[in-house]
């Protein structure tokens, strides 16, 4: 696709642009939808698209062109640029990054035999069973086999191309109206891909699930499950991006330098992690991907930037463009050392949470929350657990990761409908969660 | 659309018992502006064909926006063998409803058509927002503002006969505004005021007195705001907090899809099961109403992405659960017609069970005569944070603007207050509804990969008796 980036960037300097990116993208995605132990519907989905960000003295405009004939890519320059004539300047635009850069392979991003793969359906079928073995009755989800390629040209001198291939599976299992269970599994080498794992784990916390009484509520030292913690994570992933931050969408905002969270909290963000679902080897820039410290021992240290965001603070970019809007690739919060059974036997009348959704904001700013768990809830009464329902998580999130007294030492990669950003977290036990429920 | 007829016939050739193609079309331009700096002009321009089809009972869906035979004939070639495939794990074939289908256009008439403005002129909607809020003298750091427009066009063909052509075109603000007096600071995040229709919809309505009204509310909640009862009260809600608690509580958990399991990975299931048709779910003042078909609407379509004529869905009719929403899958599984339910977002995505504009049916109350004989209680006009649970039951809504009411008169605004409550505890406790519907947009999210489709809410003004409130 480098042709079609060429002749975009040569046409657009032509009629004048400034600045330009050009990010062209050749995607295959297939899916594979299940509910009630069969297959409810297979896609596919082939993809040929052109990002276009073009600058006209400090006016900015954005499009995806899809048609890629000569002809229609003409007419899209010359409609942007006969829109942005008018336009009142950015004023806050500074410029995109200055290429070239030397880029490396990240290993585990690319695997032929994800793109040979002839049919998938043999994984759905594992899960399944493996989560039908565990007890469940009903069986739901999706996997999806992904094949990208990135083709990127920008007017300060970026040629740069990535490839890369995931294969993922999400499971729920259910065996009565009350009691389920959820697995994930998403990687991006076959040979990783473990299916039977999320399938298991879904089945498994179904089982334990049976039966559950009414929960209390209070304020309780709460276990998250990693993929409850993902949830969290993944939405504090938003209000790491400047961008968010100036929209007043962030409760980081004028915390830079401050205390956030509890000294056990480190979190990254790295775009060039191995194996990782939102890895890619450059930003929408061509700035190669990095790891990036957000919050260290507690400590806010830095908004995930863009060229343009960066300057304007004075500092470097952290290749997280998004050339309108920064944001993260895959968020990591760093493990601890505390086996599972630790985390469990700290806790004399705690929550254990396997997994929460509908995470929502009363206000931004201030980070006042509330998320629903779903699937197996349980009451941790020295070291037994009893299934419990019908809670809700009500707190801040800055109290959260302030009241993080616990991390697991072993991390998991998460990526599902729910969690939009990957997210790689330990269990975590943080003490004093607000805890309600309905009483009418 | 040679190419839609081209899809059908070759995806019948290849074994297909059931095959549609879908051509959609989608232009317009979006603006942001952040704190007074214009962020850029994103255009849209994006248009494809989704193929989906039925064989020996499984079901495959496929899309393009190449739009050449070869690439078309490929699609419906994938489409094919996954259907093939997926029947294989299937315990029972897939089956739609029997339908009738019409050859019909239809298109909803902008009278200032937006694609005759400049993106500078719809600027200024959003630099007026900006002046008005400004001239109220509140403090408003934090201002988020965006504009977008859109025209849809589709064509939908299937093997059964339907041919449905249309054109609506979508205009939307959205805002969310950071308030900081006197230390505290209060937000109204993600507000939206949206249309089906042209440019003076949204001129008509005055997004910006939308906008003062908000910061003015959350300003006076500063100064004067004070704790919010405790305990059982009564509560009055608004048409905005009425629409979003019929969504949830009533629109969602009708879903035939979601009742019967399909969405359970993601969006969950239902309290609802098929034999609560005719069981009581509220009072007998409670009527829920979701309505495609409502001229102007955010919702609004006249035929659903299956080809089946759109009508008023009565999902509660006093107090009683009438009907489900479905589309041609689930409603062959219930024994019943389509009742033009079925939704997608773009071409390359398959149509699944949506709400349209769902709104609590007025009552003959008058706003003083639902508050005149509470002794103590509180109206919540607007929220902020909300969620349920994944069956649809147990749910929470917060007052942004709220007020105390007091032996019959509204007082002073109260922070806060928090109605968390089971959907039948909610619908239950409705003893009185007003006589005045008004509606709110939003995008409502089901579906993997998620498609966020417009949908308008609301209702009447509704007075619920004896609620426990909580306090944050």
């Amino acid at each position: 696709m480098f042709d079609v980036n060429e002749f975009i960037l040569k046409k657009a300097k032509e009629l004048g642009f400034g600045d330009v990116v050009v990010l062209g993208y050749e995607m295959d995605r297939r899916q594979v939808r299940f509910a009630n132990n069969e297959i409810t519907v297979a896609k596919n989905w082939h993809e040929r698209k052109v990002e276009l960000f073009v600058e006209l003295e400090k006016r900015v405009a954005g499009t995806t062109i899809t048609e890629l004939s000569e002809e229609n890519i003409e007419r899209t320059l010359k409609t942007l640029l006969s829109n942005m004539k008018g336009m009142a300047p950015k004023e806050d635009y500074h410029g995109i990054a200055e290429g070239p850069f030397q880029y490396k392979d990240i290993p585990e991003t690319f695997d032929k035999a994800i793109i040979e793969l002839d049919e998938p359906n043999e994984y759905v079928e594992t899960a399944i069973n493996a989560a039908l073995e565990e007890g469940a009755k009903r069986v739901a989800g999706v996997l999806y086999t992904d094949h990208k390629g990135l083709y990127l040209t920008t007017s300060n001198g970026v040629e740069a191309f990535d490839e890369g291939t995931g294969i993922e599976i999400s499971v729920r299992a259910f065996i009565g109206d009350l009691e389920s269970g959820h697995g994930t599994n998403s990687v991006r080498v076959l040979k990783k891909f473990d299916p039977e794992s999320a399938g298991r784990k879904a089945g498994e916390i179904a089982r334990m699930a049976q039966n559950p009484e009414q929960g209390p509520e209070g304020r309780f030292d709460v276990i998250f499950d990693p993929l409850a913690f993902a949830n969290l994570l993944s939405y504090m992933s938003f209000m790491t991006s400047a961008y968010a931050a100036e929209a007043g969408f962030s409760f980081l905002v004028n915390k830079l330098g401050q205390k956030v969270a509890s000294e056990l909290v480190t979190i990254k963000d790295v775009g060039n992690m191995p194996n990782g679902y939102g890895t890619r080897k450059f930003d929408d820039e061509g700035v190669p991907t990095r790891e990036t410290t957000i919050i260290e021992n507690g400590t806010f240290k830095t908004f995930l930037l863009n060229t343009s965001l960066a300057k304007k603070y004075g500092t470097e970019t952290t290749a997280n463009a998004g050339l309108i809007m920064p944001h993260a690739w895959n968020i990591v919060l760093e493990p601890g050392d505390w086996s599972k059974e630790e985390l469990f036997s700290e806790v004399k009348r705690g929550i254990y949470i396997t997994n929460v959704w509908y995470t929502r904001f009363q206000n931004y700013v201030a980070g006042d929350f509330s998320t629903i768990p779903r699937d197996g809830i349980f009451l941790v009464e020295n070291g037994e657990l009893r299934p419990i329902r019908n809670i809700r998580v009500s707190d801040n999130l800055q109290r959260i990761l302030e009241g993080i007294r616990a991390l697991g030492k072993e991390s998991y990669h998460i990526h599902w409908w729910e969690v939009s950003t990957p997210v790689t977290t330990p269990y975590v036990l943080v003490e004093d969660v607000g805890i309600t429920r309905a009483t009418k | 659309m040679e190419l839609l007829e081209f899809a059908v016939e070759k995806a019948l050739e290849r074994g297909a018992s059931y095959a549609e193609a879908r051509y959609e079309e989608k232009n317009g331009t979006s603006l942001a502006m952040k704190n007074g700096n214009p962020e850029g002009l994103e255009v849209l321009a994006d248009k494809g064909i989704g193929i989906r089809v039925l064989v020996d009972g499984g079901m495959g869906f496929a899309s393009t926006n190449v739009l050449t035979k070869e690439s078309v004939s490929e699609a419906v070639k994938k489409a094919v063998k996954l259907a093939k495939a997926a029947s294989k794990v299937r315990n029972e074939p897939i089956r739609f409803s029997e339908e009738d289908f019409h050859r019909v256009s239809y298109k909803v008439k902008m009278k200032k058509d937006f694609r005759d403005f400049s993106p500078e002129e719809k600027l200024e909607i959003l630099k007026k927002i900006e002046e008005e809020v400004k001239a109220t003298g509140v403090n408003v750091p934090m201002r988020y503002l965006t504009y977008s427009d859109q025209l849809w066009k589709k064509v939908f063909v299937n093997s059964e006969g339907a041919y449905v052509k249309s054109k609506i075109p979508r205009v939307s603000v959205t805002y969310n505004l950071v308030v900081i007096e006197n230390g505290q600071m209060e937000q109204a995040p993600f507000v939206q005021r949206a249309f089906s229709g042209g440019l003076e919809l949204i001129e008509k309505d005055e997004p910006w007195k939308w906008a003062v009204k908000d910061v003015q509310a959350l300003k006076r909640l500063i100064y004067e705001g004070k704790k919010p009862p405790e305990g059982k009260v009564d509560l009055v809600i608004s048409p905005e907090v009425a629409g979003i608690a019929v969504h949830e509580s009533v629109g969602h958990p009708y879903e035939a899809d979601r009742i019967l399991g399909r969405e359970a990975a993601q969006a969950g299931e239902s309290f609802v099961k098929p034999g609560m048709l005719g069981e009581r779910i509220g009072s007998e003042v409670v009527t829920v109403i979701d309505d495609p078909t409502i001229p102007n609407s955010w919702g609004f379509y006249l035929y659903d992405d299956e080809g089946v004529k759109a009508r008023p869905r009565y999902l509660i009719r006093n107090g009683i659960i009438t009907e489900f929403l479905t589309n041609r899958e689930y409603a062959a599984k219930l024994g019943q017609r389509s009742n033009g339910s079925a939704r997608a977002l773009n071409y390359n995505r398959e149509p699944i069970v949506r709400m349209a504009n769902t709104y609590l049916a007025p009552g003959d109350h008058s706003f003083e005569e639902l508050i005149e004989d509470i002794k103590l209680g509180v109206y919540m006009v607007s929220f902020n944070e909300w969620n349920i649970d994944d069956r649809r039951y147990q749910q929470r809504y917060i007052g942004r603007e709220a007020y105390l009411i007091e032996n019959g008169e509204i007082k002073h605004p109260v922070r806060r207050p928090i109605l968390e409550i089971t959907t039948k505890a909610l619908w239950s406790s409705v003893d009185a509804v007003g006589k005045d519907v008004e509606f709110y947009p939003g995008t409502c999210g089901k579906g993997e990969p998620s498609q966020g489709v417009p949908v308008w809410m609301g209702g009447a003004h509704a007075r619920l008796r004896d609620i426990p409130l909580r306090r944050p």
